[in-house]
C-alpha cells in the first residue's frame, strides 16, 4: 500500500494533466447525450409481450400517433367545427407529419340519395350551419365505432385530431411544433396533448428542466453543508470536484458508447455528486489527521490507512447499484444500475489518486489545519449529541434495542400495505397538463392504453372477417371496452352502402373487389398490413386498476386459445398487458436486487472485518432501515414504482458504510483494550460525527430531487434521505447497542456486575 | 419632356410586356390544352404500377376508353381478383362503379377530391383536369431552351395545391413534367411525363408521379392507344359497365 501511495504522489503531475484531459474529451462528449423518455424502446426483448407491442407499434404505426384533444360544451357547433378543421389544416402542413386524421377529413361511406357515397365525413368547404344539419352530423357520428370513442367522446363534448410521425422524423421537433402551431391559433376551448410522441416529449423536457434546475441546487446545498461542517473552503471545493469530474466522466462515457438519458438516469449527477464526494471527504480529513514531518509523508501516511475503507466503501455502493442488472424489466433501470456504478467507482478513483496528487502539489498552510484540528476535538455534535447519545446506549441498551424492534415490527405491519404502480400518468404530478389529457383519455375517450389483437391470416377471406368481427363482439362484452375498431367495420359500412345488408359479405370475392375501392386509403394503414396477410382490432383499456388487467389477459387468452386456428393465428398485446408484467417484475426485480445486494455486502463486510458474524452484525441497521423504509412508503401510500424500486439497493449500498465504520473502529479499539466503555467512546466521538456529517449531506443531496417534475423521482430523493437517516442511526444505537449486549453476554457481564 | 416620354415608353412598355407576358402563358397553356385533349375519342390498354422506395408493389390492369374531355370509361382485367370492375366518369363529376360481384352498377359521389385515386399517387384532382387554361391562372415564369416553365395557380379554392409547375415542350406543346405544391408551398409531388405522338396526336405513354414525401410513386403505361375510332355515345351509358356475356 506504501508503495502505491509513493507511485501516486510520484506522477502527480501525470495524473493532474490525465484527469484533465480526460475530462476535457468527455466533457466535450456530453454534447451528443440525447434523451430517451420513450417507455415503448424501453421494453425488455425477452417479454413475448413486450416484442409484440414494438412489432405492431412499427407496422401500424401506434406508436407514432400524437393527439390534440379539444374539449369544449358541444363539438357539433359550427365554430367548433372550423376549428377543428383549422388545426387539421394546420398539422398536416407541419413538416414531420405523415397523415391527419379527424372528424374533418375522415373517410365516411354512406348510402346516399345518388348511390354510395365516399367522401368525407364533414366538407371542409361546406361545414354544418343549421341545426338540422348539425343534429345529423351528430347522429350519424356517435353511431359508428370508427368515430365514436376514438375521435370523438361519448358525450360529444370533446374530440381527437390523430396525427401520425413520419418515419425517421425528429418526433420532439415535430411535437414541439404541434404545439406551438396549434397555441398560435388562438382557440377559445381547452386544448390538450396526448399521444406517445407528445408524452414523450413532455417527458424529455420535465427531465431536461430537472437537470438544468436541480443540479445546481444540490451542488449549493451539498456545498453549503460541507463548509459548515469542515469551516474549509478546501474541504469544499476539493469534494465537489472531484464529484464533478466523476459526473462528467460519466455522462461522457454514455454519450460515447451511444447510451441515452432516460427519466431514471436524469438523476446520476445528484446521485453521484451525493455519493461521490464522501470519498474526497475521508481522504482530505485522513490527511488533516495525520501528522508527520512533510507533506509528502503525511499524504503517503493518510493513503496508506484510508486506501483499502474508500475502494471497499465504493465496493458496497457499487453493488448496491449493480444490483439492479438483475430481475430489473425496463432497460433504462439497468442502465441506470451499470453507469451509476461507473460513476461510483470514478469517485473512489478521483478521491484516491487525483486528490491526493492536487493535496501534494498545493500543500494546505500549517494554520489551517491546526485550526482544523482544534476544531475537530470540540464541537456542538460531540457535546450535545454524541456524548449523550453514548451514555444512553451504555445504560439502557435493552430499551434502545426494544425501541428498534417495536419499530421493525410496526414498520413489517406497513409493508403488507405498499401499493405498486405501473401507470406513466402517475410519473406527473397533479395539474401537469400531460395528467389531465390522460385523465381525460380516459373518461372521455375509454382511456389511453391501447389493445391490439393481431390477426395473422388472409384479410380478404371472409371467415377472417367474420372471426375478426366476433372477436370485437367479446371484446366489447369486457367491462373496460369501449370500443374497438377494425377494418371490419369499415367493410361493413361500404357492404351496407352499395345495397345490401350490414356485414361481411359471404363471398370473397365481394370482399376483394370492395378492396378496389379501400386500397391505398392512408387511414387503413392503422388496421390492415400492404399485402392484406395480416390486420389488427385496435382498442383502449379503461381501468387503471391492475387487478381488472389481469383478469382480462385470461379472459383474452381463453378466447384466443379457442379460437386461433390455421385460418388465422391470434394474438394479443397492449400496454395493459405489458403493465401486468412490469407490475410482476417490480416486486421479482425488488426482490432480486435486494438479496444480491445484501448477500453480496455480508460477505463483502464480512473480508472486510475478516469475520462473517461480525459481517451479519454490520447488515442489521441496514436491513432495519430497509425495513423501516418499506414500513414508512406502505403507511404514507408511496407506491413502488421505476423510481421508488432502486431506493432499497441504493440506500443499502450507501448505508452500510456507516455501520463498516463503526465495526471496524469498534472491533480496533475493543482488541486493544478489550474495554466495550472505551471502544463505543471512540467510535461515537469519531466515527460518530463522520457519520452524522455525511448522513446529513447525502440526505440533502437527495432532498433536492424533492424538486423533480417526476413523480418518481420526487419519491425517490424522500426515500433516499429517511433511509440514509434511518440507516445511520441504526449504525449509530442499533449497532452499538447489539455489540454491547454480545460482549455483555460473554465474559464482560461478569465484571461489571460483580 | 423627352424624359417623360421615355418614362411613359417605359411604363407602357412594361405593361404590354407584362401583358405579353401573361397572354404568352394563356398562349402557351391553349396550346397545350389543345395538344394534348385533341383527340375525339381515345382507346388504350393502361398498366398502373405502383411502387414504395423503388420497389413495386401493386399492378394493375385497364382498357380505357375516353371520349371528348370528360367522358372516360376504365374496365380492370387485372389483377384476377378486381378483373371486371369497371368505372364511367361522366361531365359534371359523376362517377359508376360497377363491381361484378355484386352486380348492379351503383352511382358513388367522391365528396373529397384529394383522396388517392384507388390507391394510386393521384388523387382525384389531379385525375380530372379538363383545361390547364381555364382550371389554372398561368404565368409564365422562365423560357428555356427546352421548355416553358410555367406557374399554374388553381382558380378554385378547394384545390389541394396552393401553385403548380409546368415544365411545358417548346417544340411540341405537352408537359414534360409538373411540379405540385401543398398549401404551405412546399413541394410535395413530381410527375413526370414521356409523351409520344401516335399519327397527328400526342399521348403521354409513360406518366410518373410521385410522392416526395412517402417515397412513393405511380407509373402509368399506356400501350395499343387509337384515336378518333368514332366511338358511340351508349359506350358511356350506364348498361355498358356491365359486360355483354352476362
Amino acid at each position: 500500500m506504501d508503495k502505491v501511495a509513493k507511485y501516486i504522489l510520484k506522477f502527480r503531475w501525470v495524473i493532474i494533466i490525465l484527469v484533465i484531459l480526460t475530462t476535457a474529451f468527455l466533457g466535450y462528449q456530453i454534447k451528443n447525450i440525447t434523451i430517451n423518455s420513450d417507455v415503448i424502446s424501453n421494453l425488455p426483448d425477452d417479454d413475448p409481450d413486450a416484442v409484440l407491442l414494438k412489432e405492431i407499434a412499427h407496422e401500424y404505426g401506434g406508436n407514432n400517433i400524437g393527439m390534440v384533444i379539444l374539449e369544449t360544451e358541444n363539438v357539433f357547433t359550427t365554430d367548433v367545427l372550423e376549428n377543428i378543421v383549422e388545426i387539421t389544416d394546420t398539422l398536416s402542413l407541419i413538416e414531420g407529419i405523415y397523415s391527419v386524421t379527424s372528424l374533418s377529413n375522415i373517410l365516411e361511406i354512406k348510402s346516399g340519395e345518388y348511390g354510395m357515397e365516399i367522401g368525407k365525413l364533414i366538407d371542409e368547404y361546406d361545414i354544418p350551419d343549421t341545426q338540422v344539419e348539425l343534429e345529423d352530423l351528430k347522429s350519424r357520428v356517435l353511431k359508428k365505432d370508427l368515430y365514436r370513442g376514438n375521435l370523438i367522446s361519448e358525450d360529444g363534448t370533446a374530440t381527437v385530431i390523430l396525427f401520425t410521425v413520419s418515419e425517421g422524423a425528429d418526433v420532439t421537433k415535430v411535437a414541439k411544433t404541434v404545439k406551438k402551431k396549434v397555441e398560435s391559433l388562438n382557440i377559445q376551448d381547452k386544448i390538450y396533448y396526448a399521444g406517445s410522441p407528445m408524452l414523450v416529449t413532455s417527458i424529455s423536457d420535465l427531465i431536461n428542466s430537472d437537470l438544468i434546475r436541480l443540479i445546481p441546487i444540490s451542488f449549493f446545498v451539498i456545498a453549503l453543508i460541507l463548509f459548515l461542517s469542515f469551516r474549509s473552503v478546501r474541504g469544499v471545493i476539493l469534494p465537489m470536484t472531484t464529484a464533478a469530474i466523476a459526473i462528467i466522466w460519466t455522462i461522457g462515457i454514455m454519450a460515447l458508447t451511444g447510451f441515452q438519458m432516460s427519466m431514471i438516469s436524469n438523476n446520476i449527477p445528484i446521485i453521484l455528486l451525493a455519493v461521490g464526494s464522501a470519498y474526497t471527504i475521508h481522504v482530505v480529513n485522513r490527511v488533516n489527521l495525520e501528522r508527520a514531518t512533510d507533506t509528502h509523508n503525511t499524504i503517503t501516511k493518510a493513503l496508506v490507512y484510508i486506501f483499502i475503507p474508500v475502494m471497499l466503501a465504493s465496493l458496497t455502493t457499487m453493488v448496491g447499484f449493480i444490483s439492479f442488472i438483475f430481475g430489473s424489466y425496463l432497460t433504462m433501470i439497468r442502465e441506470f444500475g451499470i453507469f451509476t456504478a461507473i460513476g461510483t467507482f470514478f469517485s473512489a478513483l478521483l478521491a484516491l489518486t487525483f486528490v491526493p496528487a492536487l493535496i501534494y502539489v498545493l500543500p494546505p498552510n500549517k494554520k489551517a489545519i491546526e485550526r482544523q484540528r482544534r476544531r475537530n476535538k470540540k464541537s456542538f455534535l460531540t457535546d450535545y449529541v454524541l456524548a449523550p447519545l453514548k451514555r444512553l446506549l451504555y445504560i439502557h441498551p435493552k430499551y434502545t434495542l426494544t425501541t428498534w424492534i417495536m419499530l421493525i415490527l410496526i414498520s413489517i405491519g406497513g409493508i403488507f400495505m405498499i401499493t405498486r404502480s405501473v401507470n406513466i400518468r402517475d410519473y406527473f404530478r397533479k395539474g401537469n397538463p400531460t395528467r389531465i389529457a390522460e385523465d381525460i383519455m380516459v373518461s372521455k375517450f375509454g382511456g389511453s392504453k391501447p389493445i391490439f389483437v393481431l390477426f395473422k391470416g388472409d384479410m380478404q377471406d371472409p371467415e377472417v372477417l367474420n372471426l375478426m368481427l366476433q372477436t370485437e363482439e367479446y371484446m366489447k362484452k369486457s367491462p373496460d371496452i369501449l370500443s374497438t375498431q377494425s377494418v371490419v367495420d369499415i367493410i361493413a359500412d361500404m357492404t351496407e352502402a352499395l345495397g345490401e345488408e350490414r356485414g361481411i359479405p359471404d363471398e370473397r370475392e365481394k370482399i376483394e373487389q370492395l378492396w378496389f375501392l379501400l386500397d391505398g386509403q392512408e387511414y387503413l394503414q392503422r388496421f390492415v398490413n400492404s399485402d392484406l396477410s395480416e390486420g389488427i382490432i385496435l382498442s383502449k383499456f379503461t381501468s387503471p386498476d391492475n387487478k381488472s388487467k389481469k383478469e382480462f389477459a385470461r379472459y383474452m387468452r381463453d378466447y384466443i386459445d379457442a379460437n386461433s386456428s390455421d385460418v388465422a393465428t391470434i394474438r394479443i398485446t397492449g400496454m395493459p398487458f405489458v403493465d401486468v408484467t412490469m407490475d410482476k417484475s417490480l416486486v421479482r426485480s425488488q426482490f432480486a436486487s435486494l438479496t444480491i445486494a445484501i448477500i453480496a455486502v455480508i460477505i463483502i463486510v464480512g473480508l472486510i472485518l475478516r469475520s462473517f458474524i461480525n459481517g451479519l452484525y454490520a447488515t442489521i441497521p441496514i436491513v432495519a432501515s430497509i425495513i423501516i423504509l418499506f414500513g414508512f412508503m406502505g403507511y404514507v401510500g408511496i407506491s413502488l414504482n421505476i423510481g421508488t424500486v432502486l431506493v432499497a439497493s441504493v440506500a443499502l449500498g450507501i448505508g452500510i458504510d456507516y455501520s463498516i465504520h463503526v465495526m471496524s473502529h469498534f472491533s480496533h479499539t475493543y482488541k486493544k483494550g478489550q474495554d466495550i466503555y472505551r471502544a463505543l467512546r471512540d467510535t461515537m466521538m469519531i466515527s460518530g460525527k463522520a457519520i452524522i456529517i455525511n448522513v446529513i449531506s447525502v440526505s440533502m443531496g437527495f432532498l433536492v430531487l424533492v424538486f423533480s417534475e417526476m413523480v418518481p423521482l420526487e419519491y425517490f430523493g424522500l426515500l433516499i434521505a429517511i433511509s440514509m437517516i434511518f440507516s445511520g442511526l441504526g449504525a449509530l444505537t442499533l449497532l452499538p447497542v447489539i455489540l454491547i449486549l454480545v460482549k455483555r453476554k460473554g465474559k464482560f457481564i461478569k465484571t461489571h456486575n460483580g | 419632356m423627352k424624359f417623360l416620354r421615355i418614362f411613359i415608353y417605359i411604363i407602357v412598355s412594361t405593361g404590354i410586356s407584362s401583358y405579353a407576358i401573361s397572354q404568352d402563358a394563356k398562349e402557351i397553356m391553349k396550346k397545350l390544352d389543345d395538344t394534348i385533349f385533341a383527340a375525339s375519342d381515345k382507346q388504350a390498354r393502361v398498366k398502373i404500377i405502383l411502387e414504395k422506395k423503388g420497389e413495386t408493389q401493386k399492378v394493375r390492369e385497364a382498357e380505357m376508353i375516353q371520349k371528348g374531355i370528360d367522358k372516360k370509361r376504365y374496365r380492370y382485367t387485372y389483377p384476377e381478383s378486381q378483373a371486371g370492375i369497371a368505372t364511367l366518369s361522366l361531365p359534371d363529376g359523376i362517377m359508376w362503379l360497377y363491381m361484378p360481384a355484386f352486380g348492379k352498377p351503383k352511382k358513388i359521389s367522391l365528396l373529397a377530391k384529394s383522396q388517392a385515386f384507388t390507391g394510386t399517387d393521384f388523387s382525384y384532382e389531379d385525375m380530372t383536369v379538363n383545361s390547364y387554361a381555364n382550371e389554372y391562372k398561368p404565368t409564365l415564369i422562365e423560357n428555356t431552351n427546352n421548355a416553358y416553365v410555367v406557374k399554374l395557380v388553381p382558380r378554385s379554392d378547394k384545390s389541394n395545391y396552393s401553385k403548380l409547375i409546368m415544365y411545358v415542350n417548346r417544340t411540341n406543346f405537352h408537359p414534360e413534367k409538373i411540379e405540385y405544391y401543398d398549401k404551405k408551398d412546399r413541394l410535395y409531388k413530381e410527375a413526370v411525363y414521356n409523351y409520344k405522338k401516335a399519327g397527328k396526336y400526342w399521348y403521354a405513354e409513360e406518366v410518373t408521379m410521385t410522392d416526395l414525401r412517402k417515397n412513393h410513386s405511380t407509373m402509368i403505361l399506356m400501350t395499343e392507344v387509337i384515336f378518333d375510332q368514332k366511338l358511340p355515345d351508349e359506350e358511356f351509358t350506364v348498361e355498358k359497365l356491365v359486360p355483354e356475356e352476362k
